[in-house]
């Protein structure tokens, strides 16, 4: 049964994907543009809500993974002329090796001590560019090569996309989920069980890692230029964050019902930058007080509320 | 039996230490495939450090764990499970929001990974017969019973195919017709390749499934042997019943720093309120139908009871039966589900504990609860805010008055003392607010039989000096020596009352504490 339901959701994510990818032939350049976003916002989400909504490793760290990935793949464009297919193999390693590095220190903190920790880490990577001449210190680092056309990166922003959403899909509907929630419900419990909580915690904070630095590759390769303050951003963690508790933490369809959601807000409060932050805050305030499942947690309380009125 | 075999389980001079405290002093257990053993022993032996240093939870400060030949004593909780032992939390910890079939899942496929679905789901479904949860497979966790989720701890430690199993209290808090199934549980899942051991208080449980028991008394194996003869056994009984203690140190000359000081009547007066002067007035403590529990577990179901000032109630029954649990709800920690609850006249039932404070009743709780990081002397000012400094000094003086050792310690922190000076420690608390009435929640356990009499002497004191005190307690003789009168909780009513010296001589008394009644 469960297997039916895997097939059900890559049955969905192929036709989305091959729909997807015509996307270009049709669509405006600022339809691409707001799609590509969508794309890496949509990474970066699905990857965080691994951490958080499913092992409840609430993180603060997606900057460090993101800006990890600008940096990587800058390098190997710049000094090894690689195509995009072989940096994003290189930098997903790159995510899960550093994922790796830093877990003994990290998981040795429980709670909210591990979310500082990471949040640390991301200012440590931050200030560490700014001060290595080597990766152009705090003034960043051109693109050599003019960066692929838009059609192009939106193609492989779309494939990032489908592959985190792919993992997700196996975290979410395989025997995989019983062990992550076991997990996260109750650590101790899951060891007396057998469940190796640390191998548990380390493969999906090295999966997420992985799909971030990705994410952050193609994006730093779409703007041509990176610079430490953008890439190990803050702003990066803050969004993914966002998105996610508007979304519906926890839930499958959370990280992409909050990405079209924050994302197309955006555009229209194009025009009031300040108000697009002031009210993306007000409605996180809003949804946690009074929706703490976010959009697709409402709308599912809503639906079994009726179900549950209509039957005898 | 095979005796020449290797033994399945071996447990060698196991020692764990907290600070200064030994919870479990060098104990030594075997085990054989096929045999079920029963641990017993009083609240705090160390009955559940022991399950949890063997299931991996708990880390050893000495001593060595194999099974099967194979050393495990410094291996992680979760590689225990995957080399084969099976344990139960004593307070059910199933994963809330899975299903019951899922929680069953969890160590099947971190056991086996690449297991079939048909396979693991017919083993699912065999387990979920066997403990009775085949009906509620799609429920989830949260929504059991306190006894199915207890049933759902064992299916799910038998999930890992174990060779040791642990049942840790598995029967605590069942009523009687809930303990026959669950005998009829364990029963159904000993077979020849698995060693059991189940720690429990319902010794029905334990005379029912185990061939073979062993007794921890304050972290030591005291005896170990046939469960019939354990439970038949003087040294048992007496540490269940406590007789052994009174009857030995009695005639025992107290040490120096044991020997109560000849008192001032006027300076323990600081320390107990003015009766009140009206001609008919009424009970200090009055309950009703009191009703209380925790969640899903019912533990008082109909208390009755009446305290008058002056008097020294004492309040006895078995582990489980509830004693605690009724301390808690007098002293408003817990509200109770029904009945009425009179202090001095007014209802007090779901005031909170501050409120209840406020109206004269003090509470010496289980465990001490000294506050760590204050000194002897703040430990003690810290229960008589309310009052100017003068008064506060004066209490003080007092409670150093009755426990000098407390007034040589005063500077030193609240923990730093010994158990029977913390237990001091906590009365001398407990009386600093000056209290109508003082409820004392096992002030003897875990203490040496001289540590006990020397409190004693200290209740005995205050009884004389016209202090009102519920006493509940495991020690029955010297509790029968102090009261005025006595109560037996039993399965959460008042299965006995009366005068102690009837009550002393009751059959039933007995057949309570050890279970001979069933």
């Amino acid at each position: 049964m469960r297997l039916h339901r895997l097939s059900g959701d890559m049955g969905i994510l192929a036709g989305a994907f091959v729909l997807l990818w015509f996307a270009p032939s049709f669509a405006s350049d600022y339809a691409l543009q707001i799609s590509f976003r969508v794309m890496i916002y949509l990474t970066l989400a699905e990857s965080w809500n691994l951490l958080t909504g499913s092992v409840g490793l609430v993180s603060l760290g997606t900057a460090s993974f993101v800006g990890l990935g600008s940096y990587v793949a800058f390098g190997l464009a710049n000094h090894f002329g690689a195509p995009i297919p072989v940096i994003l193999v290189v930098c997903a390693l790159a995510g899960a090796v550093l994922a790796a590095l830093v877990s003994p220190a990290l998981f040795r903190l429980r709670g909210v001590y591990f979310t500082v920790g990471t949040l640390a880490l991301a200012a440590l990577l931050q200030l560490l560019m700014v001060n290595l001449p080597t990766f152009g210190g705090a003034s960043g680092i051109f693109l050599k090569h003019d960066p692929p056309p838009l059609a192009s990166l939106y193609h492989d922003a779309l494939s990032v996309a489908l592959v985190a959403s792919l993992a997700m899909a196996i975290c979410a509907r395989t025997r995989i989920s019983v062990i992550i929630r076991a997990v996260r419900d109750d650590e101790d419990a899951a060891a007396q069980m057998g469940v190796r909580p640390y191998r548990v915690k380390l493969a999906a904070f090295a999966l997420a890692s992985a799909l971030i630095a990705m994410a952050g590759a193609v994006q730093a390769i779409n703007l041509g230029a990176i610079e430490p303050y953008g890439a190990f951003g803050l702003q990066w963690t803050i969004d993914a964050l966002s998105m996610v508790i508007i979304g519906g933490i926890g839930w499958r369809l959370g990280p992409l019902a909050g990405v079209l959601f924050v994302v197309m807000l955006g555009e229209m409060l194009a025009n009031y930058p300040e108000a697009h932050i002031a009210i993306t805050g007000v409605i996180l305030i809003v949804l946690i007080r009074f929706a703490p499942g976010g959009i697709v947690g409402m709308f599912a309380r809503l639906f079994t509320r009726s179900t549950r009125l209509s039957s005898p | 039996m095979n005796a020449a075999a290797a033994p399945l389980l071996e447990v060698t001079g196991l020692v764990k230490r907290y600070g200064g405290v030994v919870a479990i002093d060098h104990v030594d257990l075997q085990l054989w495939a096929g045999t079920i053993t029963g641990v017993i022993g009083p609240n705090g032996a160390g009955k559940s450090t022991l399950i949890g240093m063997i299931g991996g939870a708990v880390t050893p400060s000495a001593g060595h764990i194999r099974l099967g030949g194979r050393d495990i004593s410094r291996l992680p909780a979760s590689e225990r499970a995957r080399a084969g032992i099976g344990r139960t939390y004593q307070i059910p910890r199933p994963f809330l929001d899975m299903t019951v079939a899922e929680n069953l899942e969890v160590a099947q496929y971190s056991m086996a990974p690449l297991i079939g679905a048909g396979p693991a789901r017919s083993a699912r479904i065999e387990l979920l017969q066997l403990t009775g949860l085949l009906d509620v497979a799609g429920v989830p966790a949260r929504a059991l019973p306190l006894l199915k989720r207890k049933r759902l701890e064992v299916a799910r430690a038998l999930a890992l195919k174990p060779r040791v199993l642990l049942l840790d209290e598995v029967g605590a808090g069942l009523i009687d017709s809930e303990i026959t199934e669950l005998i009829t549980l364990i029963q159904a899942v000993a077979d020849a390749s698995v060693a059991i051991i189940i720690v429990e208080h319902v010794l029905r449980v334990v005379r029912a499934c185990c061939a073979r028991s062993m007794v921890l008394n304050f972290g030591k194996k005291l005896i170990e042997g046939p469960t019939a003869e354990i439970l038949a056994h003087d040294e048992v009984a007496s540490v269940y019943l406590g007789t052994g203690g009174a009857r030995q140190s009695a005639p025992a000359a107290p040490k120096d720093e044991a020997a109560p000081p000849p008192r001032d009547p006027g300076s323990l007066s600081q320390l107990i309120a003015p009766r009140s002067s009206a001609a008919s007035r009424p009970p200090l403590l009055e309950l009703q139908g009191i009703c209380a529990g925790y969640g899903q577990a019912r533990v008082l179901k109909g208390i009755d009871l009446q305290v008058h000032e002056g008097e020294a109630i004492a309040i006895l029954g078995a582990n489980g039966a509830g004693k605690t649990t009724l301390a808690r709800t007098i002293t408003g920690a817990i509200n109770p589900t029904a009945g009425t609850l009179r202090i001095a006249g007014n209802d007090a039932a779901g005031r909170p504990a501050h409120d209840i404070a406020g109206l004269g009743i003090a509470h010496c709780m289980e465990g001490r609860r000294i506050f760590p990081t204050l000194s002897v002397r703040d430990n003690l000012l810290v229960a008589a805010r309310r009052v100017d400094r003068a008064t506060a000094q004066q209490r003080l003086a007092a409670v150093y008055e009755l426990f000098p050792i407390l007034a040589e310690r005063a500077a030193q922190g609240g923990t730093s003392l010994s158990g029977g000076q913390q237990q001091m420690l906590a009365i001398g608390r407990a009386l600093m607010a000056r209290p109508r009435l003082v409820i004392f929640d096992e002030v003897s356990l875990g203490l040496a039989p001289i540590i006990m009499d020397r409190l004693y002497e200290a209740l005995a004191t205050l009884k004389a000096a016209g202090m009102t005190l519920v006493i509940i307690e495991q020690d029955v003789d010297r509790a029968l020596a102090l009261a005025d009168k006595v109560y037996v909780l039993e399965h959460g009513i008042f299965g006995l009352a009366g005068d102690p010296r009837d009550i002393a001589d009751d059959p039933r008394l007995r057949h309570i504490y050890i279970g001979t009644a069933d």
